[in-house]
Order: structure tokens, then C-alpha cells, then sequence
């Protein structure tokens, strides 16, 4: 401890390190020492690695003693390797105004950009009406790039981080660490740390944070010691994940990659393409459908993924009752669908072993991001439906934000734990990611109706929105996270 | 000894009165058919005028702000607008620091002095930057500077030697022999409207400024503006600011604190001034000529 807490340059000034040394041998003599630190984060995911990986990188914060704790073993994520035919099922949307953050911050040359995959085109629609709003970026879209979001593995972005953070250096690293409580500090003759929580892991290790940053995840340890309720609600929904082999590498070829996803009842299917002929799947749909796609076959789960983007609701609801027998069921009812072939993705002809799985979808929203020394980050803050890709893009945001924030205190002497100087975080990223839920969700409810007065409606709605090009440009604009800030 | 008032203005005199009633009914402008803001001039008459005390402090300034002591720290409490506004004193520090060859960045190890420290909200900020070697804060109340030192507490990087609440006065702290131990930046925010003689006061305040650094004030115009936003909408109305926090005939305009430098002979380079508007909901924001009218800030380098 005394070497690193000597560290050059570090916060925590020399002569009071000397001084907070000697108070701790004399109150912690028995116990294990606390150790002193400008930022503590809890989990090692996408969010605290980038909002690390940003202090770091940035010289105003580089200065700041920082620590991660992970419950996993970050050198088995640093040093993932995937042969270049095998890709993960998690996989999420980068934006270009996420990618370009994690260019600045130096992380995206980490990244193996040869598994990234870069989409220009959206194909969106109705499954019960068939109503299409096309995203492609001719005509009335903004002529500032091309490329409307990246389809990357997670790990490809944490691992890329952790190399980043490597070559930084200067975090110290608790991983394969458990989180056994969250306590608060102590008041002694010269210092008081009553209001400084110190994360207390197995094994004994204390970090005392001036500023404790919670990125870790839904079920947030750090948003439950700072005392703030999360909001929301089940979908009663399971997203099926998997990755696909497809028959060729998509109706635009490599220049031109095409992200579909058809809304059914039961929720939105999508799939998004992958480097060459490889698309990952996200399915939404009822619990019981979920069980059922994941006890298939490889043949009838492909059939079944093929159906989704084909056939009509009423095939497929009837295929859902079939414990058996899809590939069969499928190319007979396709004989009698009309569709345009090249309107749909490109046939799926395989599932990679071991890739089909399932998580339950939620809405969440935590009452307020920040506490005294308190900072809360990507899914400890919100939790949203994948309907839009925007999950991993939030987090991305909430860090570009905070990190900005304190760089802000930082550079005006104001101490960065305290709510004064986080307030800007708080008021920059609310109401956005308010918001953003908000519509994800009002699209999940619109789209979950099969019949009714909605159905019609709503099909005149996206008819409209594809007729009206600037209206089209601002939604494009939006999903690739460089319009108006509104979302 | 009776303080000799042959010399003070008129403005000044009927302020003086300890009392914010006294000083109320003897205001020049409710003794005038027409009012007008009275204008302050800034005498140079010497310390020794204000005997018995020899300070600059007034009694119930300082017992007023003794008793918001307890809520100084609270971020949603009556100091707010405060903690809102430090960020851009050092913004206008740096500012200032920039404008000149002589303190220009790169620089480091710079020492402050903070004159009516209060709680320490700007100590603590200076004390913190990489750039400060140490912080000496001053403030006459010892309610407050108990508040200051318990909040420095709960930092344990302002602990050593960076940062030293001193309960003085400007005049009872000793002045280094030596002008190159003098202080890089005196800081004197939101103080020379509780002070009853801002030019003596001013007077002490800059010889603790070692030559090529920087004195940096910052206070309130005296105008029809700046009565209705601190006194009548501020403390009255909204009651974002403390009732009787600001006394409006102790305030002082731009114009009047460029005089006063401009008339000391050369000691003093160029003013640099920055006004500031508070905006409900957003803070503080830089106006510019905004400094005619309310808040703003004043720096000037000491040539010699």
C-alpha cells in the first residue's frame, strides 16, 4: 500500500499520505487498512472499463488513483480469442458517436476490427401488416458518413478495453473479487470519512472512494448502499440470442450491410449482420416460446428463424405448438406465403453450437444517478428493451458524460465525490435516457397488439414516416446517435 | 480614539452605522427628493482611520455569516449560489494568470492567499488544484473557520501543510518582510461589500501581493439592478440568498475600483474585469458588460 498510495502525482498529497499512514497503523493496526482512492468502480464491463479507461486517458484525470473491482477474471476476457468463422451471441450496436468515444479515449484500435461490422441500411416492419419504414442513408439522410451503427461482440469491447487499459496502466485492479459489503468510512483525530463509503471485498482488501462509481449492472450492490430504488417493470419477454450462418453475406454485399427487424406480436425479431456470412440474432418473444426455440433442433431453430422473418403470425404461432417438425412445417407453409425474397435477410442455413440462448427483458430506471460519493453508470442506472440497440450506447453516453464531469471538477479544485459536482451528470443524462426508455418501451407496447384499432394505425404511421423524408432522416439520425439530442 | 470622518465621503459616513437599521434610515437616497444611487468613493485615507478596532470588519457581518456557519457546506442549502459560482473564479484566475508573460502557463507551486475565507468553499477548490503549493485562508469569524476546518476534514488530500485556516483579519495577519514571500494570488471574493472601508481595506489587502501576482476581487455593482436581483429578489422574494446577506449601499461599481487602482501610482497593471449573470436553473453565466450592472470580477497584476 505505501508504495502505491506514494504513487507520483497521485490525489492524495504526500505529507497527508504520511500522515494518514501513521493514523492507520495506530486505528487499523489490527484490522486491514483502508486504502485511499479518487475513484473506486464496481464491475469490470463495458461501462467501468470505458469510464476507466477515459480518466486514464484524459490528462486533466490521469492524476486520479483509481481501482476497479470485478467479480470475474479480466485476463481471461483481455486474452479472448474467437477463431475468425466463431462469433459470441452478445452482441450489441455501437454507434458512430459511441465508437468515436472510444476512439478518443484510444480504445477502438483495441478492438479486432476485422469481427466489427460496419450496416448502412434498416429494414423495419410490421409483421401482422406488413407496413416497412426503409433506413437507408440515400436521398434526404445527412451526408456525414454512411455508416449508421457497428454490430460488435461484447467481448471484442471489453477486451479491447482492457488492452487499452493496459497500456495505460495506473488502475489497480481487484478481480475475481467479491463485493462482500459497502460501509461507510470512519472519523479519527485527523481525518473523517464518515460519508466516504469503503468497499470491503473477501479477503479483507478495504477501498475507501472518495468517489464510488456503481457499474455494476442491473442488480447494482453500489445503487442498493447508496439507497436508490430502481423502477420499472418485466416484459414478461425473453430475448433469444444466437449466431447465424447465412447463405451469402447479404443483399448489399459487403459494401452495404442491412440491419432487419420485423415486429411481431409476441415482440421484435431482428437480425444484424456480422462480418461475411454470419448474422446474431435477437428474438424477443413470451418465456414459453423462448424455452421452446432453445429445445430445438439446429434445422428446426433455423427453420423457425427463417419463418420469423417470412411467414405470417398465425403460421408461426402454430409452429410454436410443434415440439418437433419445423424444417418440414416451414418449407410447406413457404410454398404458400408471397414475400419478396430480396425485402427479407438472406436465408439462414446454420446455427453455431452453443450460441443459442436467452435472457429475460426488463425495464428499469433508478430514481437519480448520483448520491454523496455516489455515481451510478450504464445498466446500474437504466435497463432498457433491445428493441432499438441502444443499451450498451446509454452507457456509453453516461460515461462520456461523467467522465467530462469530473474532468470539469477536477480542473476547478472541487472535490469529485460530492453531489455539487456531479449534478452535471445527473442533469445531462436523466431526462435523455428518460426518454429514450420511454420510447423503446411505447414501441414494445404499440407492436405487442396482433389486432385492433392500433393495427391499421400504426401501419399508417411507419407508411407516413417512409413517405416524409426529413422525418426519416431525424429517426436515422437518432439511431445512429448523432442527431439532435433529443433522444 | 474617535475615527476622524473629515475626509470620508458623505456615502460612506452615513453608511458606516453597525446596525443595517441605522444605516437604513440614514440612507443618503431616502434623505433625497430624487433618489440616486450615491456613488462610492473609495478614500485613501490611511488604516489608522478606523480605530478602535483597527480592522476592517464590521460586528454584524461577521455575526451574520456566523450564523449560516452550519448550512455553509450544504450543496441545496442558503450558500448555493456560492458553490455555484466558484468554479468560475477559477476561471477567472487562470484567465488573468494567462494574460500576462510573467504568470503565463505553464506554472506551478503558486500560493494563495484567501482573504473572508468563510467556510473555505474557494480554499478548498484552490487547496486541491496540482498547480497550488499552499492555501492560506483567513476569516474573522471563528464559528466559521470551525466549519471550515471539521469540512477540510472529509478530504484527506487537503490534509498537511496545503491548506491553513488562520482566524485574523487582514490587518492583525503579519505581512512577510520579504515582497518575493508574499502570496502569487490574493483572493478576495464576495467580501469588500461587508467591509466598511473597502480603500483601506484594499490598501492592506494588496501589499500581501507579491509583485507579479495577481489580486482578484469579485462583488457587486451598485445599481438599480443589482438592488432589485440581491436584496429584493434574492433574499426577499426567492430567498435563494440569506435575508440581510447584502447591505446594497456598501456595494461598488466597476468603474469606482478602476479608479481606485488606476489612482495608486503605478503600482497596479490594467484591470481585467468579468461579469457575471445568475441564471435560475443554469448557474452562473459569463454576460459580458454585464459587470456595469451586477456580480463581476476584478483582477490586476502588481507591477511592482
Amino acid at each position: 500500500m505505501d508504495a502505491a498510495i506514494r504513487r507520483r502525482g497521485a490525489y492524495v498529497c504526500r505529507s497527508c499520505t504520511r500522515s494518514l499512514q501513521r493514523q492507520l497503523r495506530r486505528t487499523y493496526s489490527s484490522a486491514a487498512q483502508p486504502d485511499i482512492y479518487d475513484v473506486v468502480c464496481v464491475g469490470g464491463g463495458p461501462a467501468g472499463l470505458s469510464l476507466l479507461t477515459a480518466l486514464r486517458a484524459s490528462p486533466a484525470t490521469a492524476h486520479l488513483r483509481v481501482a476497479l473491482v470485478e467479480a470475474q477474471d479480466l485476463a481471461k476476457i483481455r486474452s479472448w480469442k474467437l477463431p475468425p468463422d466463431r462469433f459470441s451471441n452478445r452482441c450489441s450496436s455501437l454507434t458512430p458517436s459511441s465508437a468515436l468515444f472510444l476512439d478518443q479515449i484510444g480504445a477502438w484500435k483495441h478492438l479486432e476490427r476485422d469481427r466489427v461490422q460496419a450496416y448502412q441500411e434498416m429494414q423495419v416492419w410490421d409483421g401482422v401488416t406488413g407496413a416497412r419504414i426503409e433506413f437507408d442513408w440515400a436521398g434526404s439522410a445527412p451526408a456525414a458518413g454512411t455508416t449508421i451503427a457497428y454490430m460488435n461482440e461484447n467481448l471484442n469491447l471489453t477486451s479491447g478495453l482492457l488492452k487499452r487499459l493496459e497500456e495505460l496502466g495506473g488502475v489497480s485492479v481487484f478481480d475475481k473479487a467479491k463485493v462482500e459489503s459497502i460501509a461507510y468510512g470512519e472519523e479519527t483525530e485527523e481525518l473523517d470519512l464518515r460519508e466516504w463509503p469503503v468497499v470491503h471485498l473477501s479477503g479483507g482488501k478495504q477501498l475507501s472512494a472518495r468517489l464510488l462509481v456503481g457499474a455494476d449492472g442491473a442488480n447494482s450492490p453500489v445503487r442498493s448502499f447508496a439507497g436508490i430504488e430502481a423502477r420499472g417493470w418485466d416484459y414478461n419477454r425473453h430475448g433469444v440470442v444466437a449466431t447465424l450462418q447465412i447463405e451469402g453475406e447479404g443483399w448489399g454485399a459487403d459494401h452495404s450491410k442491412i440491419a432487419y427487424q420485423r415486429f411481431l406480436p409476441t415482440g421484435p425479431v431482428a437480425m444484424l449482420p456480422l462480418p461475411g456470412n454470419y448474422s446474431t440474432l435477437v428474438w424477443s418473444t413470451t418465456p414459453s416460446n423462448a424455452s421452446l426455440l432453445k429445445s430445438l433442433s439446429a434445422k428446426d431453430f433455423i427453420a423457425m428463424v427463417n419463418a420469423a422473418f417470412r411467414l405470417t403470425p398465425t403460421d408461426l404461432e402454430y409452429m410454436h405448438t410443434q415440439e418437433s417438425g419445423q424444417a418440414e412445417e416451414y418449407s410447406w407453409r413457404l410454398e404458400h406465403t408471397p414475400f419478396d425474397y430480396r425485402a427479407v435477410p438472406q436465408t439462414a442455413m446454420g446455427v453455431q453450437e452453443g450460441t443459442v440462448a436467452s435472457f429475460p427483458l426488463k425495464l428499469r430506471h433508478a430514481d437519480t444517478y448520483i448520491a454523496e460519493r455516489v455515481a451510478l453508470i450504464g445498466d446500474a442506472a437504466h435497463t432498457i428493451h433491445p428493441l432499438a440497440g441502444q443499451g450498451l450506447n446509454q452507457g456509453q453516453g453516461d460515461v462520456q458524460s461523467l467522465a467530462k464531469t469530473i474532468e470539469y471538477a477536477v480542473s476547478h479544485g472541487q472535490d469529485i465525490g460530492v453531489t455539487m459536482s456531479l449534478e452535471p451528470y445527473l442533469s445531462e443524462r436523466y431526462a435523455a435516457n428518460h426518454l429514450l426508455l420511454g420510447v423503446c418501451d411505447k414501441l414494445h407496447k404499440l407492436y405487442s397488439v396482433g389486432s385492433g384499432p392500433l393495427v391499421p394505425l400504426r401501419s399508417v404511421g411507419l407508411s407516413a414516416v417512409n413517405a416524409l423524408g426529413p422525418l426519416k432522416a431525424f429517426f436515422m439520425n437518432q439511431a445512429a446517435g448523432n442527431g439532435i439530442k433529443v433522444f | 480614539m474617535r475615527p476622524s470622518l473629515r475626509h470620508v465621503p458623505r456615502a460612506l459616513r452615513t453608511a458606516r452605522p453597525a446596525s443595517r437599521a441605522a444605516a437604513a434610515a440614514a440612507a443618503p437616497w431616502l434623505q433625497h427628493p430624487q433618489p440616486q444611487p450615491p456613488s462610492r468613493h473609495l478614500s485613501t485615507t490611511s488604516p489608522t482611520l478606523h480605530t478602535p478596532s483597527s480592522s476592517s470588519v464590521n460586528a454584524t457581518e461577521i455575526s451574520h455569516f456566523s450564523a449560516l456557519a452550519s448550512s455553509w457546506w450544504d450543496p441545496h442549502g442558503p450558500s448555493r449560489p456560492l458553490h455555484l459560482m466558484n468554479p468560475l473564479r477559477h476561471d477567472f484566475i487562470q484567465a488573468c494568470l494567462a494574460s500576462s508573460p510573467t504568470t503565463s502557463p505553464p506554472y506551478s507551486n503558486l500560493r494563495y492567499l484567501d482573504v473572508g475565507c468563510g467556510g473555505g468553499i474557494f480554499a478548498e477548490s484552490a487547496a486541491r488544484l496540482p498547480t497550488t503549493a499552499s492555501v492560506t485562508a483567513i476569516d474573522p469569524s471563528p464559528t466559521i473557520l470551525a466549519v471550515a476546518r471539521a469540512h477540510a476534514k472529509r478530504d484527506p488530500s487537503l490534509g498537511g501543510k496545503k491548506l491553513t485556516y488562520l482566524s485574523e483579519t487582514i490587518e492583525s495577519l503579519p505581512l512577510p518582510a520579504e515582497p518575493a514571500d508574499r502570496f502569487d494570488v490574493v483572493s478576495v471574493f464576495e467580501v469588500v461589500e461587508h467591509v466598511d472601508y473597502p480603500a483601506a481595506f484594499l490598501d492592506r489587502v494588496g501589499e500581501f501581493v507579491k509583485p507579479g501576482g495577481w489580486l482578484v476581487l469579485s462583488t457587486i455593482a451598485r445599481t438599480w439592478t443589482s438592488w432589485v436581483t440581491t436584496n429584493l429578489v434574492a433574499e426577499d422574494i426567492l430567498g435563494v440568498v440569506p435575508k440581510g446577506t447584502h447591505d446594497w449601499y456598501k456595494y461598488i461599481n466597476e468603474g469606482e475600483l478602476r479608479g481606485y487602482f488606476g489612482g495608486k501610482g503605478g503600482v497596479w497593471g490594467p484591470p481585467r474585469v468579468m461579469g457575471v449573470v445568475f441564471v435560475p436553473g443554469l448557474g452562473w453565466r459569463e454576460v459580458r458588460g454585464s459587470e456595469k450592472v451586477g456580480n463581476y470580477f476584478l483582477g490586476v497584476q502588481r507591477v511592482v
